[in-house]
């Protein structure tokens, strides 16, 4: 009984299966004019809208909000600033202590503004030292300060390495510039000329030693005559 | 005995459970503690993260060198669709760090095509010949003549416009008679600012101290307040930099009875930023 009823039961469905599936491609009489009608009534749309000529265009608003980013402010590091302390060698007046102060501007990565002011104290001439008790200066006179604006480029660029881990970057720099000194109660001009070598172990901080010559002129001892003034001077700056 | 024993045991076994519940408080604080510390921790490195400025590589990829510069050498390259952080800039080079957080120099100028969070492209300013018409600020030094001295000069200006800026000039004068300091205050005004070679008129008013050398006698320093009135030319040379010329016709308003006229010129190299 039960395996006559499922065979009647499947019978059927099979059945309906078949029938209902084909029925939309049917094209019975009822549904054909319904069709017709439809097509009718859109080419008569058409015909409207072209006859008006109003056909607002579809505009697709996506639904997607564009994301408004704030941009923070990058900070500039192109400003260095620093001292140093070293040995000036003022023509005729030998060898003396000197410290300074730097403040450095990178305009790209090879050229550099510098501005260096400094102060030294002059000692004796071999005159004075032969002399006894003569004295050419007094000891105002004997401050040597000065400063110079120069404009200085960066070569050779490359890395350090101390040890198997630590790397730091390095590179030389030529410097030359004009300034002034004040020494034996006078303004002269000088022109500077230097190189050095620099190198940072962080990329805030450069340890840097350089050898500038401060040339001018100089009639202290008689006649007029060009002096080299040889410094080198060992200098830790900031970058900011 | 019996009693004695189940006192002694509920005491041991109250001290022991004290002490557990003591030592699991001190756990759960500590544990409480550090996930705050955790917390804290990532909220600041959160707080760090969103003040830097995240980039996108839409190149093929993007080079990290070791140092600021041409020089050094790539050691890193970050791959296209990936990030990094903009952390500081130097001249036309800036530090980044990448998701994986290596730190490295990438130039400006692959910079410029990696892309914002949003799509859009990365702009900053950039030195060049668009630079040199509108920018900010500009320094210089240089040096001149004054009234037959030589003269060194360093300047600031602040751009109000492209056109117009105000100069800021700090001067010491050289010669053979006097020496002296002065300091002067001005507007300039850049005639073409987009031509390379761009003429400018200046007006200003200053501040000199004049003081007579040691071997000519003459009367005590003295400090007058100046006027003048010039004209110069600056010419655009490479990436940040122009050279300026101008002349300058000052007065001197002095304490005696005729005001000093003077002339000035000097040659500055200057950049903008």
């Amino acid at each position: 009984m039960e395996s006559r009823n499922r065979l009647l039961l499947l019978t059927a469905v099979c059945c309906a299966t078949l029938m209902l599936s084909g029925c939309a491609s049917f094209r019975w009489p009822w549904g054909k004019e319904k069709v017709e009608e439809q097509q009718t009534d859109t080419e008569a749309a058409e015909e409207e809208a072209e006859e008006q000529d109003v056909s607002p265009p579809r505009v697709i608003e996506p639904n997607v909000t564009r994301r408004k980013i704030k941009t923070p402010r990058i900070d500039n590091e192109n400003w260095e600033v620093g001292a140093g302390l070293g040995f000036l060698s003022i023509e005729d007046f030998g060898t003396s202590s000197t410290y300074a102060a730097q403040l450095s501007y990178h305009v790209t990565e090879d050229f550099f503004f510098r501005l260096d002011a400094g102060q030294s104290t002059a000692g004796e001439t071999s005159f004075e030292t032969l002399g006894g008790d003569i004295e050419l200066l007094t000891g105002d006179e004997r401050r040597f300060t000065y400063y110079s604006l120069s404009l200085g480029y960066n070569f050779l660029p490359g890395e350090v390495y101390l040890g198997r881990n630590l790397a730091m970057n390095s590179s030389f720099y030529l410097l030359g510039g004009i300034g002034s000194v004040d020494f034996a109660g006078d303004d002269r001009l000088t022109i500077n000329l230097g190189a050095g070598y620099r190198v940072l172990p962080t990329d805030w901080l450069a340890i840097s030693i350089g050898v500038q010559d401060r040339v001018f002129d100089s009639d202290l001892l008689g006649e007029t005559k060009v002096t080299n003034n040889i410094e080198m001077l060992l200098s830790a700056t900031v970058f900011f | 005995m019996e009693p004695s024993i189940t006192t002694t045991r509920s005491r041991r076994l109250r001290r022991t459970s004290l002490a557990l519940a003591f030592v699991f408080a001190c756990s759960l604080s500590v544990t409480a503690l550090a996930k705050q510390t955790e917390e804290e921790k990532a909220a600041k490195a959160a707080a760090a993260q969103e003040k830097l400025l995240q980039v996108f590589v839409s190149e093929p990829y993007l080079e990290l060198a070791i140092g600021p510069g041409r020089g050094y050498a790539v050691f890193h390259v970050v791959e296209r669709e990936q990030s990094v952080d903009v952390l500081f800039r130097r001249t036309d080079w800036f530090k980044v760090r990448t998701e994986q957080g290596v730190e490295g120099w990438a130039r400006a100028r692959d910079m410029r095509r990696t892309k914002l969070a949003d799509g859009s492209p990365f702009v900053f300013n950039l030195g060049d010949r668009a630079g040199f018409t509108t920018h900010d600020w500009e320094i210089g030094i240089g040096g001149g003549d004054y009234g037959g001295a030589n003269l060194i000069a360093a300047y600031g200006s602040y751009s109000l416009t492209d056109n117009m800026k105000i100069d800021l000039s700090l001067s010491q004068f050289l010669g053979n008679s006097s020496n002296g300091w002065k300091a002067e205050i001005g507007l300039q005004h850049v005639l073409f600012p987009e031509w390379r070679f761009s003429p400018f008129l200046t007006l200003g008013t200053g501040y000199v101290e004049t003081s007579p050398r040691a071997t000519i006698v003459l009367p005590l320093d003295r400090a007058d307040q100046t006027a003048y009135a010039g004209a110069g030319a600056r010419f655009y040379l490479t990436r940040r930099f122009f050279l300026r010329a101008d002349y300058r016709w000052h007065t001197v308003f002095t304490s005696r009875d005729d005001n000093e006229e003077l002339e000035e010129w000097k040659v500055v190299i200057a950049c903008f930023f």
